[in-house]
């Protein structure tokens, strides 16, 4: 038989436990909205029965809190959270280097015809100045177009720079919380136990960090490990190891690890991946094209002078110059000054455009890559189309997919309003059971007293 | 198994979707262009592209066909002037041959052919745009000019050298026609043919100015056929015309398809995504502020 201070004590504990109940509630409604908490449950257990001479001793035992979230599942957010960051750092580069080819009335394209078609009215009247002067002028229009071409393609380059530059000193910030946060739950919770809100911090920070760069997360000899892709270290327990940023050779922004290793090329994911692939990769060969076709074109046009000779009587002088190193699209140049210099006879006679079809050639010959000026330009523009669309679509396919790996994680670790207040029902009905249980007790004691003092 | 609890964030992430659908039809209806970067559909960016250059091109073939034509008619008309003047010479020539003719009415006549000469030199110096149309390429403004030295009184001083002109993708046309073939042709020498007649009335010998009349009458044909070409070139561009704006229209029909929009689909589009939108709204309002709190006393 228990008796009453058992029962006593038994209701007491359960006063504790309910309360116990009500914070934790109370705590889930009041970080309902505080990104990447993940919910609390209190763990309570029936109390060891002992067996006490016959009677039996129970009540309920308050272990702590648990919080509710799936490891697996927050790698998982974190893989596609790097994924999407990747992409959402390209799409934002492309879009804009694909605003600067969008134009159709204008640009390297439309200025390409509106130099051959000026060109091909020479043949009506070949020694017309105020008509070769308009050819000059339509060469001078398609040279800019080319510098305009390349300096967008540049633009976009020192603009990936910087976004290096900046991602890693944020990185670096990141890197420095989480180790801050390693050392705190390492010296609060003891091995294998549930760290609570300062892991739901943690957490946080590494969702944040996996949107700038690609880190996978591991264990080293029992502390929490975080490197890039490539396995550099980033955080291992409590040290973070700050990347570094140079100028190579190259002339754009490279990443060091913390031991000053060149890891730019390794790193994948995450706005820094997405910024060093468009950089070093989409780039470079979006020039590579408008170069070999400003530099094909010029040289074309030139061997075309070169078979005619000028209103002057000289065989004709090259039209564009192109640099001797460095970017053909950037450096090409008109070398004819006056539209006299333009070589459409092919004799000696002013009046003669019989060295018009040579210039005419070049719009309709392929150039030496295998495709006339006006289709490479289009293919250019096509390519940079594509690279847009691919990235533009993964990104849409990567945030649907991170969206539902969101809404996996909100069911499991999310805060119920509803749920909540339901339980703070069900702990003040325990609450005010067990407080009747002791008011019942107290009752129950005054009957003795009264008892004894009657008997007295 | 538990329930996001968070409806807000699926309501935001379907206002946005919806929302960007809304705009994107609007977009796309407001400036008649289902593609406004080269990433909404690469493919058609490229084709469109390729087909502006071939736009550009047709309308320089008409521009050039249309410059042809204007240089072609001068000269064309120029010529037609010419062949009327030596029909005259060789009437006069034939009135000067008559028997009952005395000296004088002929040297008035041989005056008359005379200044038929110079007509017909003026006409063979016709310029455009200060460059004489029957002097090959040389690029001079007067094809002829008066020696005294020479057999028909003139030395040419331009080339054999045509021009042609793109009209289109794989045609040219001959602009013009040297004027030493059209007129000190062996096959028919109109200058020297006149001045031959104008000697002949002046000696008043009747066999020699038969003569020079046959020879003022082969040069007529002569003329007509060096006219024959531009009228061939004539034809030739009319024909490239007809192609021509066909071309342009077809292309652009090709533009439109490759960037434009479909009006009925566009329209369509829109309304879904407006009714989508809606709904969307709709949903958040009835869902939004259910709380089990508001059935709570």
């Amino acid at each position: 038989m228990v008796g009453l201070n058992g029962t006593l004590s038994i209701a007491t504990e359960a006063l504790g436990a309910q309360t116990a109940g009500l914070e934790v509630a109370n705590n889930n409604i009041a970080n309902a909205n505080t990104p990447g908490y993940s919910r609390q449950v209190v763990s309570l257990s029936s109390a060891a029965s002992v067996q006490n001479g016959g009677s039996v001793d129970e009540g309920v035992s308050y272990d702590g809190f648990t919080s509710i979230r799936d490891s697996v599942l927050s790698l998982a957010i974190n893989g596609a959270t790097s994924n999407q960051g990747s992409l959402t750092a390209q799409n934002a580069l492309l879009t804009q280097i694909t605003a600067a080819f969008s134009g159709t009335a204008t640009g390297v394209g439309a200025s390409l015809s509106t130099l051959f078609s000026d060109l091909s009215a020479l043949g009506t009247d070949p020694s017309d100045p105020s008509a070769r002067q308009t050819v000059l002028q339509d060469a001078n229009q398609l040279l800019s177009d080319f510098h305009q071409g390349a300096s967008a393609l540049s633009s976009v380059t020192s603009a990936a720079n910087r976004q290096v530059a900046a991602s890693v000193s944020e990185i670096n910030g990141l890197t420095r919380q989480i180790a801050d946060l390693n050392s705190q739950l390492a010296s609060s919770a003891g091995d294998g136990q549930d760290g609570g809100s300062l892991e739901d911090q943690r957490n946080a920070l590494t969702t944040q960090l996996a949107q700038l760069i690609g880190v996978s997360n591991t264990q080293t000899e029992g502390s929490p490990t975080l490197t890039t892709a490539n396995g550099s270290p980033l955080v291992i327990g409590g040290t973070s190891y700050p990347l570094q940023v140079t100028t190579g050779s190259d002339g754009n922004t490279h990443v060091q690890d913390a031991e000053g290793n060149d890891i730019t090329n390794a790193l994948a994911g995450g706005t820094l991946g997405g910024v060093i692939s468009v950089r070093d990769s989409t780039l470079p060969s979006l020039s590579v094209q408008l170069n070999s076709l400003a530099s094909q074109f010029a040289t074309a046009m030139n061997s075309a002078q070169a078979s005619g000779v000028d209103l002057n009587g000289n065989v004709g002088s090259a039209m564009f110059s192109l640099p001797a190193a460095g970017s053909a699209a950037a450096g090409i140049s008109v070398a004819l000054t006056n539209g006299s210099e333009l070589a459409i006879s092919s004799d000696a006679s002013t009046n003669s455009s019989g060295n018009l079809q040579a210039f005419l050639s070049v719009q309709s010959n392929p150039l030496a890559s295998g495709a006339t000026p006006t289709d490479e330009y289009a293919i250019l523009v096509g390519n940079i189309g594509s690279a847009g669309s691919k990235v533009s679509n993964e990104l849409s396919a990567t945030t649907t997919s991170l969206q539902q790996l969101t809404t996996q994680q909100a069911s499991e670790s999310g805060v119920s309003i509803d749920e909540e207040t339901a339980n703070l029902i069900r702990y003040q009905q325990a609450y005010a059971a067990a407080a009747r249980v002791i008011s019942t007790v107290n009752n129950l004691y005054t009957t003795l007293m009264g008892i004894s003092l009657g008997g007295g | 198994m538990r329930v996001d609890p968070n409806i807000s964030a699926i309501l935001n992430i379907g206002i946005q979707n919806t929302q960007q659908a809304l705009n994107r039809s609007v977009e796309q209806l407001a400036s008649g262009q289902r593609v406004a970067l080269p990433s909404d559909d690469p493919a058609a960016a490229a084709a469109d592209l390729a087909s502006l250059a071939s736009s550009a091109s047709v309308d320089s073939y008409t521009r050039n066909g249309n410059a042809v034509l204007s240089q072609v008619h001068m000269a064309d008309s120029a010529l037609s002037s010419v062949i009327s003047e030596l029909n005259q010479a060789v009437s006069l020539g034939t009135q000067g041959a008559d028997g009952t003719m005395n000296s004088a009415d002929r040297a008035s006549i041989a005056t008359q052919v005379q200044s038929i000469l110079s007509e017909v030199v003026s006409q063979a110096n016709t310029t455009f745009n200060g460059v004489s149309l029957f002097a090959g390429t040389a690029g001079v403004t007067e094809a002829f000019v008066a020696d005294s030295s020479s057999a028909t009184g003139y030395t040419y001083q331009g080339n054999d050298g045509v021009n042609s002109a793109m009209i289109g993708s794989n045609l040219q046309v001959n602009v013009n026609v040297p004027g030493d073939q059209i007129f000190t042709n062996s096959n028919g020498n109109v200058l020297r043919s006149l001045q031959q007649l104008v000697s002949a009335l002046n000696s008043g010998a009747a066999n020699d100015i038969g003569a020079a009349v046959a020879a003022v009458s082969t040069a007529i044909t002569n003329v007509s056929q060096q006219r024959v070409i531009y009228a061939g070139t004539v034809k030739q561009i009319d024909g490239q015309e007809s192609y021509l704006s066909q071309e342009t229209i077809s292309l652009t029909a090709q533009q439109q398809s490759l960037m434009g929009i479909d009006m009925a689909t566009a329209v369509t589009n829109m309304t879904q995504a407006q009714i989508a939108h809606s709904a969307v709204l709709a949903a958040a309002a009835k869902v939004l502020p259910t709380s089990l709190l508001d059935y709570l006393n």
